[in-house]
């Protein structure tokens, strides 16, 4: 199969990994992945294309508006593929009515300008195939489609077992890092660096890596923005430091310099059940995950064993013990990652992709 | 049929004005039409919508830059309107071969620049229609008069304003400076003891748009401003385009000047047809061959090239004579332009 991914790639942001692991995956299996566009110098190893005269199916992956082609292309595009062959993952959830939680919305008006009925009536002109990359959308005409993996090729210290893990899980540059840009996170990333606090002298100094972690950013404050926030004092008095976003090619490795490696999801994520690339691709790190997610869905994305990885109230405690009882906390790691390999690797959703046109839920009426 | 356009809208451009006489007459013809997007308020009785779904047909209309909607309702458009349903109305002969006039105006600054746009239009429609009284070489390309020639706003001489110019230039300064200065001002320096006051009226002709090159090629907008101040020409600001007509006609003589690439390709503009509508009379700064084929046979002695400062005079000196040509083509523009019968033109194009 050759199949068009639709959507804007970043090398310092958004779905840019996946989709590079998408193209293994596929070339591996004798399939093709292409990106419409012009070609990106950025990105040399991914295969761009405008020819469509060869594509089996085309997927939209949209998270933010130019995730649509620009003109001409998008006509290109609408009027070059027949819709049966065109598929749309919603990958923040905006084909929904407007949830709003905390501070986060799924229709980001102010930072985008569109309201819920514009990206609703631009989703169903591209497809009448909705997916979300939740195991349960919140509309019986969306279809669950994770579309981010695990690639168990890509753990970067592939250890056999739990007690060579533990044992080479010392002398590192960070106690704990998170990889990810201030949106939409802070209560959460304050929440665990106030439990990091009572060991950060046993694990070592912290870092935040990403866009805006220094100070609130002048766009949210001219826009009015909240869930970008920051406390530079707090930070200090942690002794986390924050350093800005880094190429997607340095995440991984750089995880690995931590001992602890935290997964947040954004409010709005954790209410849809929406998988992000790090919800994955932290465990490709040599560092133990902790996972700030709700247990149900830690359970059905990682199986039972990522239970262990998920801090109780009480998360000083949790590290702690990790601290203490390293081995049985990579135990749960390398479960966990047997258990993404086994369920969620990029063959089986290149699998799942194929046979979501005769599988998904159809919107009721073209658009 | 209701219609929809997808263009730039500016309350004092040419196209805006042309779009709200469709809206006019349409509902005559059983048709409707509406420019994408909301309302301005200072021109409140131009109708938009955004509901894609409620028309049957889309008109692109691209001038000199391309005119982009939110990529997320572009996507509604496309999807809502096949290939068939679109037109697109090439306004500033953009789909063409380079034409470079004189090192000076043009359409594209180079090939790579030509190629661009079009491939923009392949990919949006398989027809544009130029609005162009040329037969276009291109056999994808048809011409449309599209601007028209709207009766009722001609303005009676009792209800006119009084004459407050002896000459006016209603226009902005985009690629006119080389024309104005070149035949208009000399003639001016002639005779300028004997004619009053005389006005440029409209953009740029003191001074570049503010937002620099993003406003289009530099030499598009040059003036010497210093030049209009010693000739004691007057330069005001542009005006809605529901004032232009009522602005004209506060001048004794309107002088028409075209850029010159659209010169050259033969594309009508709104201003040929509302300098006709006001109380004055029109000299035209076009070729006679042209000026007849748009005007009538009547419109030659109104063409000012090549004898300005005489014929401004002489129009001056003898205005009732000039009155009664302008009426001649005044009946020509009324049997060949209405709006009736050009809303038949864009609808028949559509439907084919």
């Amino acid at each position: 199969m050759r199949i068009l991914l639709v959507v804007g790639v970043d090398p310092w942001t958004r779905s840019v990994s996946t989709v590079h692991k998408y193209a293994a995956a596929a070339k591996a299996q004798g399939h093709e992945i292409v990106v419409f566009g012009p070609a990106h110098w950025e990105l040399p190893t991914l295969n761009f294309t405008t020819d469509l005269s060869d594509i089996d199916l085309a997927l939209f992956v949209v998270q933010v508006p130019s995730d649509f082609p620009d003109m001409p292309y998008l006509a290109t595009l609408l009027d070059g593929l027949p819709r049966e062959r065109r598929m749309l993952v919603d990958m923040w959830g905006r084909f929904n009515d407007t949830i709003r939680l905390e501070h986060d919305f799924n229709h980001l008006e102010k930072m985008d300008g569109h309201q819920g009925w514009e990206w609703e009536d631009a989703m169903q002109a591209a497809s009448d195939v909705i997916l979300q990359p939740t195991l349960s959308p919140l509309r019986p005409q969306v279809g669950s489609f994770l579309f981010h993996g695990f690639d168990p090729g890509s753990v970067l210290r592939a250890h056999t077992t739990a007690k060579k893990a533990a044992a080479a899980w010392t002398d590192r540059e960070f106690g704990a890092l998170y990889v990810g840009s201030n949106w939409q996170r802070w209560e959460q990333v304050h929440r665990f660096f106030e439990g990091y606090r009572t060991i950060r002298d046993r694990a070592g100094k912290a870092c935040l890596v990403g866009w805006d972690w220094d100070e609130r950013p002048q766009w949210a404050e001219k826009l009015g923005i909240k869930g970008v926030d920051t406390d530079k004092a707090f930070l200090a008095s942690v002794g986390a430091e924050t350093r800005s976003a880094m190429h997607l090619n340095e995440v991984v490795e750089r995880l690995g310099k931590a001992r602890f490696a935290p997964v947040i999801h954004r409010p709005l994520f954790r209410h849809l059940g929406l998988v992000t690339n790090r919800t994955f691709e932290t465990f490709y790190a040599d560092a133990i995950p902790v996972l700030m997610l709700p247990r149900d869905f830690v359970a059905s994305i990682y199986g039972e064993a990522g239970l262990a990885l998920v801090p109780g109230p009480d998360l000083a405690a949790h590290l702690d013990d990790a601290l203490t009882r390293a081995e049985f906390y990579w135990d749960a790691v390398l479960q966990v990652r047997g258990h993404l390999g086994r369920h969620h690797s990029y063959a089986q959703r290149l699998g799942e992709l194929a046979s979501l046109p005769t599988t998904a839920p159809r919107l009721g009426a073209a658009a | 049929m209701n219609i929809l356009f997808v263009m730039k809208h500016r309350g004092n451009a040419g196209n805006t004005h042309a779009v709200a006489n469709y809206q006019r007459v349409a509902p005559r013809h059983g048709h409707s039409v509406a420019i994408y997007g909301t309302p301005i308020w200072y021109v409140p009785e131009l109708q938009f919508s955004t509901d894609i779904k409620d028309f049957d047909r889309v008109v692109y209309v691209f001038e000199s830059d391309p005119y982009r909607i939110k990529t997320l309702h572009e996507a509604v458009m496309l999807t809502h309107f096949s290939r068939s349903k679109r037109l697109i109305l090439d306004s500033d002969g953009m789909y063409n071969p380079v034409v470079n006039i004189d090192g000076y105006d043009f359409n594209h600054r180079n090939e790579a620049e030509r190629e661009w746009w079009i491939a923009y239009f392949d990919a949006i429609g398989d027809r544009v229609m130029q609005t162009t009284v040329a037969k276009p070489a291109n056999p994808r390309v048809s011409a449309m008069t599209f601007y028209g020639y709207n009766e009722t706003l001609q303005v009676d001489p009792a209800s006119a304003p009084p004459k407050q110019y002896d000459i006016v230039h209603v226009g902005h300064n985009w690629w006119r400076w080389r024309q104005v200065s070149s035949e208009l001002l000399p003639a001016f320096e002639k005779i300028r003891d004997q004619v009053g006051e005389i006005g440029f009226i409209g953009l740029w002709w003191d001074a570049p748009p503010p937002e620099g090159p993003a406003a289009g090629p530099e030499e598009a907008f040059h003036s010497d401003p210093e030049a209009l101040r010693r000739l004691r020409v007057k330069v005001t600001n542009a005006v809605m385009y529901h004032d232009v007509i009522h602005t004209m006609s506060s001048a004794r003589i309107n002088i028409m000047t075209q850029r010159p690439v659209l010169s050259h390709l033969r594309h009508l503009t709104l201003k040929y047809f509302e300098v006709f509508c006001a109380d004055t009379i029109p000299m035209l700064m076009l070729e006679e061959g042209h000026a007849e084929a748009v005007y009538g046979p009547a419109a030659r002695e109104l063409v000012l090239t090549g004898r300005v400062a005489e014929k401004l005079l002489d129009a001056l000196h003898r205005p009732d004579h000039y009155r009664g040509v302008v009426e001649d083509v005044r009946k020509h523009l009324v049997t060949h332009y209405s709006y009736d019968r050009l809303i038949g033109e864009l609808v028949g194009a559509l439907r084919n």
